[in-house]
């Protein structure tokens, strides 16, 4: 029998509608998760503050506070935590809003249970090889950007940001593959840990944000270059 | 976004059509009094007698007429896009938010499918899952209800099933049924008041009218909803009053909250599920009962009294009763 990664595991999970929470609490308290529920968003703003998470899903659409505020005020104190979207709404902008206020997932309703899990699996996978890898080289330089990948801090020329999880563990990825060329598959299996076929708009917007953070021309990037029908080719410029 | 863009143009448009109506008249009354001029000089060196004023006059008021004419056209043309805008907004709201309130029951029926289909869940679990469908489909289909019976109140093709009812153990168990459905706790709620008449209601419309109410008052409310419902009667009339502790209605928002698809945006509570259709459906159901209903709040945080006044049931008098055989709202 083997043992069970995820046992203990846990889970804010941030949804209005009692019956699908109950059966979203079910499923995750079976995959051996400890399962939180916030019915709104001031709920989850005081249980979030009360007690530590490894990881949070929330609805946009919610009593008081919605599920952007809830993520931006997550990000400001936690930026590690991963959070994944779990709404209804599915225009380009909110996923782009929600992307943008620095969750790390994005999934719609009506979804399948089997898709929830293995992005919640994911995620949770993600975190714990992002950790092992930024032990090994903390602070990496490259142009005019310092990122330091402990605090996800980045100083690029004279601006400081700081990435998200996830936008720090595709900078990761690059920096380790340094030179090769880098598919949209590839990036979706290793950091989503997600099936290729169900999602690649994703990669897109994420690759975008970093051009749009550490290229002094995103629109004639240097370092995160496309190839075509591929994917794409990160290069420091020592090489 | 769209919507904005869609009114910046239309006022666009209609400031140009402005000016350009504006450019014609002074063109027109130029032209008129360069002619004149010359028209009179060669009229007056040809034929001295002739009388130039009617005839010259005509074509200037005419020329008037038609470009006031013009104005006009073009500001109805501007009338009838706003309107035709505004109902497209409201149209956009109601489709995302019927969307997303068809999604939610969806979503939880799905994954309740699915639970059972992986998972080997124990008699006793599968039973409330069960339990919970019902209820989702039970919310699906009272969403498809209130849209199709929008259309069929548009085409006034809705028939109520009317029959006379003890008003006052009619009104109360519906009222209470209505607050079972809504979890509301029995310290949070009271009726009061005792009638003694009849009236005819058809059962499933009233309790469509007090879920309404109902659910209104608990969203809306920011803290522990307390409803009061006084039931009195006089005048031939029953009469229910409402009142709620919720955030109360806006004085100039009172009079919309009936109109189909208008929704209350408030930011002390943002994000109320809702397809804004309620309250229509509530006022189209009691004047379908031939009665009226009011809505009053003495302001933010005040609270909201509604009152719903239903005719009494006056026994065999035929040319009442026909009223309500004929009644298609």
């Amino acid at each position: 029998m083997t043992e069970n990664i995820y046992k203990g595991n846990r889970i804010l999970l941030v949804e209005d509608e009692e019956t699908l929470a109950i059966g979203l609490e079910y499923n995750l308290t079976e995959e051996g998760f400890d399962v939180k529920w916030a019915k709104n968003g001031r709920e989850a703003i005081d249980f979030y503050e009360a007690d530590k998470f490894d990881l949070v899903i929330l609805d946009i659409m919610l009593p008081y506070i919605d599920g952007f505020e809830i993520a931006e005020r997550i990000r400001s104190s936690d930026p590690k935590l991963p959070i994944l979207m779990l709404t209804a709404k599915t225009e380009k902008a909110d996923r782009i809003k929600g992307l943008e206020k620095g969750v790390d997932d994005y999934v719609t309703k009506p979804f399948h249970l089997d898709e929830l899990l293995l992005r919640v699996k994911g995620m949770l996978k993600r975190k714990s090889w992002y950790k092992t890898a930024s032990e090994k080289q903390p602070v990496y330089k490259f142009g005019k950007n310092e990122i330091n990948f402990d605090n996800l801090m980045c100083k690029c020329g004279t601006e400081e940001i700081r990435l998200t999880q996830l936008e720090a563990m595709m900078l990761k990825y690059f920096v380790e593959k340094e030179g090769e060329v880098v598919t949209r598959k590839e990036l979706l299996e290793n950091i989503w840990h997600l099936n290729p076929d169900i999602e690649t708009r994703t990669v897109d917007i994420f690759i975008a944000r970093l051009r749009k953070y550490f290229e002094p021309d995103p629109s004639n990037p240097i370092y995160f270059e496309s190839v075509r029908g591929l994917g794409y080719t990160f290069s420091s410029g020592r090489k | 976004m769209r919507g904005k863009h869609s009114l910046f143009y239309h006022i666009l448009i209609f400031i140009l059509a402005q000016l350009v109506w504006l450019s014609l008249l002074g063109i027109w009354i130029y032209w008129y009094v360069k002619n004149y001029l010359v028209f009179e000089k060669v009229g007056e060196s040809v034929s001295p007698q002739l009388i130039y004023d009617v005839q010259n006059a005509l074509p200037f008021v005419l020329g008037l007429i038609l470009l006031i004419g013009l104005s006009f056209i073009t500001s109805l043309i501007f009338r009838h896009l706003n309107v035709q805008l505004k109902i497209t907004r409201l149209y956009d709201n109601f489709i995302g938010n019927v969307t997303h309130e068809l999604k939610s029951p969806l979503s939880s029926i799905q994954l309740y499918l699915e639970t059972l289909k992986q998972r080997d869940v124990p008699p006793e679990k599968q039973k409330e899952f069960i339990e919970i469908m019902l209820k989702d489909t039970g919310r699906l289909q009272g969403l498809i209800n209130s849209i199709l019976e929008m259309a069929a109140t548009e085409k006034k093709k809705l028939l109520y099933d009317y029959q006379v009812h003890d008003a006052d153990n009619f009104m109360k168990k519906i009222i209470e049924e209505s607050f079972e459905r809504f979890r509301v706790d029995k310290e949070n709620f009271g009726i009061s008041g005792v009638v003694d008449c009849k009236i005819l209601a058809g059962r499933d419309a009233l309790r469509i009218v007090f879920d309404n109410l109902v659910d209104n008052a608990v969203k809306y409310s920011v803290k522990k909803p307390m409803i009061d419902i006084q039931l009195n009667s006089y005048g031939g009339k029953l009469i229910i009053q409402f009142t709620d502790n919720a955030i109360g209605i806006a004085t100039n928002e009172q009079k919309k909250i009936f109109n189909k698809f208008y929704r209350i945006y408030n930011n002390e509570i943002p994000n109320v599920k809702g397809t804004g259709l309620g309250l229509y459906r509530v006022r189209e159901i009691i004047k379908a009962h031939h009665g009226k209903i009011t809505v009053s709040s003495k302001g933010k945080d005040k609270g909201t009294t509604f009152t719903i006044e239903l005719p009494v049931y006056k026994g065999n008098d035929n040319r009442w009763l026909k009223k309500f055989s004929d009644t298609k709202i």
